[in-house]
């Protein structure tokens, strides 16, 4: 092998590889769905005209991401007609991150004993949780 | 069935709920939205199904409160931080009875306690209270409700849940056997 092929070869072999495009992980995604909701995604992406399942998700949660931002910020979602009627949106699951879980406060009446009680459970440690606290946490 | 829990809404159809006690339907169909929109005094919850979304199902109300320190004896506050003590309250939780056996309550009580656990991280609360019939105090017990000393013979039962407890248990993650 002539010398210069082989300096050449020794060159490749210890210079860095070409950095390769970076691939970009993308995660299947599978659902499944009544034939009533299978109908509803056919119609949309009919209307929106959408032909990939891909776009379809991507433009889905791009909305609700949105819709999850607003109501984390407090803020409603409004839609309102051309008359100026107005309905606000209210999606359980949005509900769940909007701020203003604060409750009004009221007061309530204690007896000495009760509150005796309550002071001693309160600075002791907490007890364990039961199987159906577990169970309400979960679903 | 597939139930939704939200806030209860001007037009939610509440005539028709019983629950087998006269106060707790009248506090639905009487006083709930005056008591949730005008009066805020509590905010009522109400379980609805997807193929009715009007009609309520069962309800839970809640509320804050909070016990100054003031309040405890010289002998506990040492041991409590030295600030009032807040609180949820869970004022009312029913299921109409047409309805009962299907784990509305248990569907209604798990997103009280959720609600808690949020207040508690965004405002702070200690504990969830609830003042329980004695013939339901079991029930609340189950969730780790504790009864409080003091109640009397015939009223209600005052019960007490830790939040410390409600957050541990909702870092539990399903055991192998029920994956």
């Amino acid at each position: 092998m002539p010398p210069a092929v082989k300096e050449k070869s020794k060159q490749a072999a210890h210079a860095k590889p070409p950095a390769l495009p970076k691939r970009t992980h993308k995660t299947k995604f599978q659902a499944d769905l009544a034939p009533s909701e299978d109908q509803m995604v056919r119609a949309l992406k009919a209307e929106l005209q959408m032909s990939s399942n891909s776009d379809f998700l991507s433009d889905a949660l791009t909305l609700f991401r949105w819709a999850v931002s607003e109501r984390k910020r407090g803020h409603r979602i409004v839609s309102e007609s051309s008359t100026g009627e107005r309905k606000i949106l209210l999606f359980p699951r949005l509900e769940r991150v909007a701020p203003e879980v604060t409750l009004p406060h009221v007061d309530i009446r204690w007896t000495d004993r009760e509150l005796g009680s309550l002071a001693e459970l309160v600075s002791g440690q907490p007890a364990e949780p039961t199987a159906a606290l577990i169970r309400a946490m979960r679903r | 069935m597939a139930v939704t829990i939200r806030r209860l809404e001007e037009f939610d159809e509440v005539a028709g709920f019983d629950c087998g006690d006269e106060p707790l339907n009248n506090c639905l169909k009487r006083h709930a939205w005056t008591n949730q929109q005008k009066a805020s005094i509590g905010v009522i919850y109400v379980a609805v199904d997807e193929s009715a979304p009007r009609t309520v199902l069962g309800y839970f109300t809640l509320a804050t409160s909070s016990v100054p320190r003031e309040r405890f004896s010289q002998m506990y506050v040492r041991g409590l931080p030295p600030y009032d003590l807040p609180l949820v309250l869970l004022a009312r939780l029913a299921v109409d009875r047409r309805f009962s056996g299907r784990g509305l309550g248990h569907a209604l009580i798990s997103e009280a306690l959720k609600i808690t656990l949020r207040v508690a991280d965004e405002v702070g609360c200690r504990c969830i209270v609830t003042d329980a019939y004695p013939d339901k105090a079991g029930w609340y017990a189950r969730y780790g409700f504790i009864p409080l000393e003091g109640a009397s013979a015939s009223g209600p039962q005052r019960m007490f849940l830790d939040v410390r407890t409600i957050r541990r248990a909702s870092s539990f993650e399903s055991s192998p056997a029920e994956r």
